[in-house]
């Protein structure tokens, strides 16, 4: 393998970093506050992709309103979400509650993915990407649409840790998932914080759809296979770590692209390049359950 | 026996002479693919009504028992009999290491791992092209030469039946309290002396096993099988079967996979939505009837009677 080759497989891999990253930190936000995890986190950014479809190609909007209105649609949906089917999860309201959260969103993911189906069909579409071309860094070609996408993408990776880091609502959402019980004594409404994350969750998510869109095909089940991936990250990176979504990602994307490499038969390798992460996922959990940098619990 | 419980087994009686007062053979064929979901989503509600422990492998388990079946009679050259009970005992086997594996876990971490242990099985059978001919489909020797649907539905009868009586004989016994003591309370169920270790491996082995039959079943049955028997999307049909049916009873999670079978086939000009209109039927019950349709009609004639 030349080093240029190796070069370019290292970017393809920090490019696919970023989306497994933005979905990633989605679930870790809400496994942070909530301590649910999110079934449907996949049907999220799948409806991202088509919020991203509708705004730019009937609506007409430029691209980067796309992507700009998948957030908005869905923080709503998040929020929406919350509001009706987690919040009673945190009100007593449910027996069982753990296993009623997971239930709830994979009929949540299997609702979403079949609403797909009925009103968009199962054809692909593919709205107009943010930027268009190939740009090159010496002898290394990357096509802009992936540049240009992975480049918001860490646009807003950054933004969400600096509103983490020093507003007040971020501080709430760190309050909260450091320690439920103190942050309410000091007098942080948990209720709007679930909401909040759950709703910046869900937006990270539609994000991400939107800007993959345009990149590969919007399709109903585009959802599944990025949703495995990212729960592999939070895995990887500790249950509800947002240091530990970006770290995870980043392994995540370079261990794909190279361990291609081991299999020598190439339609192998690529059948089986969506199995090594699940590997590493159920290794860590039998090894180590809180992840890299996730704190340990008495009960994984 | 209460009238509920009459009212259920009446049911299955006249599921018994259904082929018998001319039922066309579509509606019995689509029956007797309802039964495989009634078999598959029973299992499923044995695993997390009674021991509280989640699965989302029960799909591939089922493609796992289907996939050992027809392998082993296509290059072992074993008859349909034997190669349907090595199906059985590959899914009980890796269930029972699967639960070993995972008695640490709980909650949202076992459903995670349980999808990777789901999507590595489908992956495999999907890349091993050579073995399983991949996503193209795998041709089925039929479980008995030449028969019609009417013999077909009536095995498939008798194994839901069988299979159903099998997890109550189970349930009943002090295993059945020793699985319901840990969903309640599994430190409060060890410090009593049940070996909970044991116990928990064994309802998960159990569980795939009888999904594993399920799978061989229906491989025998529809003659081609596809890596997608196997995929999380087919994990939420059974998902919303038994939730619909009530996941807490595995009779009524049964008869859940039957009704929604039947209403699948009833609804076919409504097209995709009906699986929407599922998904929406499933989160409602979830929220607002855990205990589902049937749990739901048993209290209201509780109450009235």
């Amino acid at each position: 393998m030349t080093l240029v080759a190796i070069a370019e497989q290292a970017a393809n891999g920090l490019i696919i970093s970023t989306f497994y990253a933005l979905i990633a930190l989605g679930i870790a936000l809400i496994f942070g506050v909530l301590k649910i995890v999110n079934f449907a986190h996949g049907e999220f950014y799948m409806l991202g992709g088509y919020s991203c479809y509708l705004a730019v190609t009937l609506l007409g909007l430029p691209p980067i309103f796309g992507v700009v209105f998948a957030v908005v649609i869905l923080m709503a949906v998040g929020v929406l979400v919350e509001q009706t089917l987690i919040k009673p999860i945190h009100t007593g309201k449910v027996d069982r509650p753990d296993e009623y959260a997971i239930m709830i969103t994979f009929a949540l993911a299997i609702m979403l993915l079949n609403l797909a189906n009925s009103v968009f069909g199962p054809w692909p579409r593919r709205p107009a990407p943010v930027s268009r071309g190939i740009v090159e860094f010496g002898e290394l070609i990357i096509p802009g649409d992936r540049l240009s996408a992975a480049g918001i993408g860490i646009l807003l990776i950054v933004g969400l840790l600096l509103v983490l880091r020093y507003t007040w609502a971020g501080k709430a959402v760190r309050a909260v998932s450091q320690d439920r019980a103190a942050a309410e004594t000091f007098g942080i409404n948990i209720s709007r914080v679930s909401m909040l994350s759950f709703g910046a969750g869900a937006a990270l998510a539609g994000a991400a759809g939107a800007l993959i869109g345009p990149v590969f095909n919007v399709v109903p089940a585009m959802g599944a296979v990025p949703a495995i991936k990212a729960y592999i990250v939070v895995v990887l990176g500790g249950l509800g770590s947002i240091p530990g979504a970006i770290v995870g990602a980043l392994i995540l994307g370079q261990v794909e692209v190279f361990a291609t490499i081991l299999i020598p038969d190439t339609n192998r390798a690529l059948a089986y390049k969506d199995a090594y992460g699940l590997v590493v996922l159920i290794l860590v959990l039998l090894v180590r359950p809180q992840g890299l940098f996730g704190k340990p619990e008495r009960r994984a | 026996m209460t009238l509920f419980q009459k009212v259920l087994l009446g049911f299955v009686g006249l599921a018994a002479v259904l082929p018998l007062i001319g039922v066309p053979q579509y509606w019995l064929y689509t029956l007797t693919i309802g039964l495989y979901y009634a078999m598959l989503a029973s299992s499923w509600s044995l695993l997390v009504g009674y021991v509280g422990r989640i699965s989302f492998a029960q799909a591939a388990m089922s493609g796992l028992g289907a996939y050992v079946s027809v392998l082993t009679g296509m290059y072992l050259d074993l008859p349909v009999i034997p190669s349907l009970l090595l199906g059985v005992a590959a899914a009980g086997v890796l269930g029972l290491f699967i639960g070993w594996l995972t008695l640490r876990l709980h909650g949202a971490y076992l459903g995670l791992t349980t999808i990777a242990f789901g999507e590595i099985l489908r992956i495999t059978v999907t890349a091993e092209h050579q073995l399983t001919q991949g996503s193209r489909g795998l041709q089925v020797r039929p479980l008995i030469e030449g028969a019609g649907p009417a013999t077909y539905y009536y095995i498939f009868l008798a194994a839901a039946v069988a299979s159903v009586l099998l997890m109550l004989l189970l349930l009943r016994s002090r295993i059945g309290l020793f699985f319901q003591a840990i969903r309640e309370d599994e430190d409060g169920t060890a410090s009593l002396g049940v070996n909970v270790t044991l116990w928990k491996s064994l309802a998960f082995g159990c569980s795939t096993a009888f999904a594993g039959l399920a799978g061989g079943l229906y491989a025998h049955f529809v003659q081609l099988i596809t890596p997608s028997m196997m995929s999380m999307q087919e994990m939420g049909y059974v998902l919303a079967m038994a939730v619909i049916g009530g996941f807490s009873n595995v009779v009524y999670a049964a008869f859940g996979g039957v009704l929604l079978q039947i209403l699948l086939e009833a609804l076919r000009e409504l097209g995709e939505w009906r699986l929407a209109v599922f998904g929406i039927i499933a989160i409602l019950m979830l929220r607002f009837a855990p205990n589902g349709v049937f749990g739901w009609l048993e209290n209201l004639l509780k109450r009235k009677g």
